[in-house]
């Protein structure tokens, strides 16, 4: 009796302990992009310029396809500093952030001031209090870097708003095909022309300082490789060999540039030494071997060659050995960049008679189709690996669009000019 | 002889309630009194008194010369001046004397009758005389021939009686050592009987407990027995326990899992993973939640690393206004008042 009531009893003790605690694993996040709340800023004495800094974040926050920005229209209250905020209002609103803030002007008017403060509503708590200053007239700066600030805050990923895209506009003027080298804010705003010719202009690539392009200019008849200092606009013609001079791409360190060069018979890939304009040869083959791309940690880069028969992407050591083939399964796979973390490269796949962007895992070879639309062309990756901005072909013209690199959401970049192509996202610029 | 100072010594301790021993003692000692004496009888060896008999028959020789007239004091006194008492002695001599003295006077009457008679009868006188004296001699020498007899037969009977007495004596003292043997025999015997009882008992006790042992065993194994079929019962009601409690788990477990699902896909949709993640980048919380499904608390258990990542966890799971829960209270608090979460992406951006 006894026995059967310890039995019983120690059944029940042994019972407790066994039952391990439930763990659910969550593997699958939220397919839709992340309800963010971005109230106008107050403004208190007199701001200059006509910038909506709340509606510049907001852009940007959408923009990198992660963020679903509350429209402001549905906003029950619009608080602009924390004491005013009630999180039921957000919650209600189905809003995980919330950002508010307020300008004011700083040094007599002449910069303005903002603070301001994101908060996670589910945690009804702040995690982000700060202020910036800006001159009065680069209110889209401002508004960049806020963006910037909140998207790192909530995503743990450094924002690319501040960063720049370079791009080649082709233009009929006059009857005259015009070539146009910009720099523009990601968004496409504040678009700048650094050089303007009715020849053709290729190949624009950043230097890893952002302050440097170089690029292939046509202007005197024959190709040539320039550098070019943004904020001087100062140009250095570094190489116009016989034949072709193309693609130029600056290594990690900025140092050097691979270049594709004909001038021994055959377009074939060269390192020059930017200081003293020596040149190495990377590549010896019959075929055609162009569009060098660096590897982060400048130990390889990748380039397209057809010596297969089509053009297909290989990759090398930087000290020219260890050639591999990295693309098959398809005729057609060209301009390779690495990305930011030099994990995958992303390149131009054809598939039957269309042109995507496509991803490979550089390790496994595993293979992934970016884009939706057709005639894609130049892809360029964001500095934080985040984004990819391509050409491709709307209508009759080509437009630049962005896709998160996981193919998640493309955004296209609203452009006043006609056709635009081969866009160069700058590194993180300070 | 130390047994029987033994024995005397364990008789006088001798309880009461042997009352009827005592009297089968008596009958024994009486039977074997008169067996002994029966015995002693047919053992004349045993007997001294023959010698003492013959030393007294000197005592009436010395005395036969005295006539058989005053026969009467004579072995009477005797006997009693055995003993060497003086004054004793003294009067027997001056009695001896007086009487010596009369019986001169005595005699010398009967000389001078004896002589008138004869000198008046002379020859027929003398012949019946000497018949008479010769019939007095026969009768005294009858008498003296009867005393004697008398004498050894008195001599003898108190031979005898001493004899006897000694014999009785004898006898009793075999008897009081028989008795006292027998006493010992008794007391022996039932000091065997009491040690007989005493070893029955014993055994009867040993027995007795032997028995209760083998009962209680029995009992025990009867219990035993019992536990046994309260144990099969026990188990298999256990069993039947067991199989409901397991349908029931299973039922539970079904349950769990159908919530488990339900949490889990709500928690995704709320989760929006940070593009700052990693493949296996793993954030693991605890959560406590009401019977309601309202949150209690939820914890970090295990950091990410990544404060964005274990951020956009917490806030995944704080933005649930109310978690579906059973209503089953036993399944939820088996399952979901406190469980974990694991924020293990497998698809990044």
């Amino acid at each position: 009796m006894m026995r059967a009531f310890l039995t019983l009893v120690l059944a029940g003790v042994l019972a407790m302990p066994a039952q391990a605690e439930l763990l659910i694993r969550i593997t699958e996040g939220a397919d839709n992009a992340l309800p963010v709340a971005v109230v106008p800023f107050g403004e208190s004495g007199g701001i200059s310029g006509d910038e909506d800094i709340a509606q510049i974040v907001r852009d940007d926050l959408a923009m990198s396809g992660e963020f679903a920005p509350l429209a402001t229209d549905k906003m029950l209250s619009l608080p602009s500093k924390g004491d005013d905020v009630y999180y039921r209002d957000w919650r209600l609103l189905g809003q995980k952030y919330l950002l508010v803030g307020q300008l004011s002007p700083a040094n007599g008017g002449k910069d303005v001031k903002a603070q301001f403060e994101l908060f996670d509503v589910n945690q009804e708590k702040r995690i982000l209090g700060a202020t910036a200053t800006v001159s009065a007239k680069n209110l889209r700066t401002l508004g960049h870097h806020i963006s910037d600030r909140v998207y790192e805050a909530i995503t743990g990923t450094k924002g690319i708003f501040s960063t720049r895209i370079a791009y080649i506009t082709l233009d009929m003027e006059d009857g005259k095909r015009i070539y146009r080298l910009n720099v523009s804010d990601v968004d496409g705003k504040r678009s700048q022309v650094r050089l303007k010719t009715d020849e053709p202009i290729l190949s624009p690539a950043w230097a890893p300082d952002g302050k440097r392009l170089a690029y292939v200019s046509f202007e005197t008849g024959r190709p040539a490789i320039y550098i070019h200092e943004l904020s001087t606009g100062k140009r250095n013609k570094i190489a116009q060999f016989p034949g072709l001079n193309s693609a130029p791409a600056f290594s990690p360190d900025g140092k050097s540039l691979l270049l594709t060069l004909s001038r021994d018979g055959n377009a074939e890939i060269y390192k020059m030494d930017i200081a003293s304009r020596k040149l190495t040869r990377m590549t010896d083959h019959w075929a055609i071997d162009t569009e060098p791309s660096w590897a982060p940690d400048g130990e390889s880069f990748v380039f397209t060659s057809d010596r297969s028969g089509g053009p297909q992407v290989y990759r090398m050591d930087a000290n020219g050995g260890d050639l591999k083939r990295l693309t098959f399964g398809s005729r057609y796979n060209a301009r390779p960049r690495y990305s930011a973390d030099g994990k995958n490269i992303f390149y131009v796949h054809q598939r039957d008679s269309a042109f995507h962007i496509a991803r490979m895992n550089v390790d496994s070879g595993d293979e992934s189709i970016l884009t939706r639309t057709q005639l894609d062309e130049s892809p360029s990756v964001a500095p934080n690996g985040r984004l990819l901005i391509y050409a491709t072909q709307q209508g009759s013209n080509s437009v630049l669009a962005v896709v998160s690199a996981d193919g998640g959401s493309t955004y296209t970049l609203p452009s006043r000019f006609g056709d635009v192509r081969e866009p160069a996202w700058s590194p993180f610029v300070n | 002889m130390t047994d029987n100072i033994r024995e005397s010594n364990s008789n006088e301790v001798r309880p009461p309630w042997r009352k009827p021993v005592v009297l089968s003692a008596l009958l024994h000692a009486a039977i074997f009194f008169f067996a002994l004496v029966g015995w002693s009888w047919s053992n004349p060896t045993h007997e001294p008194p023959p010698r003492s008999i013959s030393a007294r028959l000197i005592m009436p020789e010395k005395t036969q010369p005295e006539p058989a007239v005053k026969p009467k004091p004579e072995p009477e006194k005797a006997q009693p001046e055995k003993k060497p008492d003086e004054e004793k002695q003294k009067e027997l001599e001056r009695q001896e004397q007086e009487r010596k003295a009369a019986e001169a006077e005595q005699k010398r009457e009967e000389e001078r009758k004896k002589a008138l008679v004869r000198e008046k009868e002379k020859k027929a006188e003398a012949e019946a005389k000497a018949k008479e004296a010769a019939k007095i001699k026969a009768e005294a020498e009858a008498a003296a021939a009867a005393k004697r007899k008398a004498e050894k037969e008195k001599a003898a009977a108190e031979e005898k009686r001493k004899a006897e007495e000694r014999r009785k004596a004898e006898e009793q003292r075999k008897a009081e050592e028989k008795r006292k043997a027998e006493e010992k025999r008794q007391a022996e015997e039932k000091r065997k009987q009491e040690e007989a009882e005493r070893k029955r008992k014993e055994q009867e006790e040993a027995k007795r407990r032997e028995q209760e042992r083998k009962k209680r065993e029995e009992q025990l194994a009867a219990l035993a027995s019992q536990s046994k079929q309260d144990q099969a019962l026990a188990d298999q009601r256990r069993a039947e326990q067991a199989a409901a409690s397991k349908a029931r788990d299973a039922r539970m477990q079904s349950e769990s899992e159908k919530y488990e699902g339900l949490i889990r896909d709500k928690v995704g949709a709320n989760w929006f993973i940070p593009s700052s993640a990693q493949p296996g980048l793993v954030a693991t919380l605890e959560i406590t939640l009401l019977p309601t499904g309202e949150l209690v608390s939820v914890k970090v258990t295990t950091s990410s690393g990544n404060s964005a990542f274990d951020n956009s966890a917490l806030s995944a799971v704080r933005g649930i206004s109310r978690f579906p829960v059973p209503d089953d209270a036993d399944v939820f608090n088996r399952y979901f008042r406190t469980f974990s979460l694991q924020f293990d992406p497998k698809t990044l951006k």
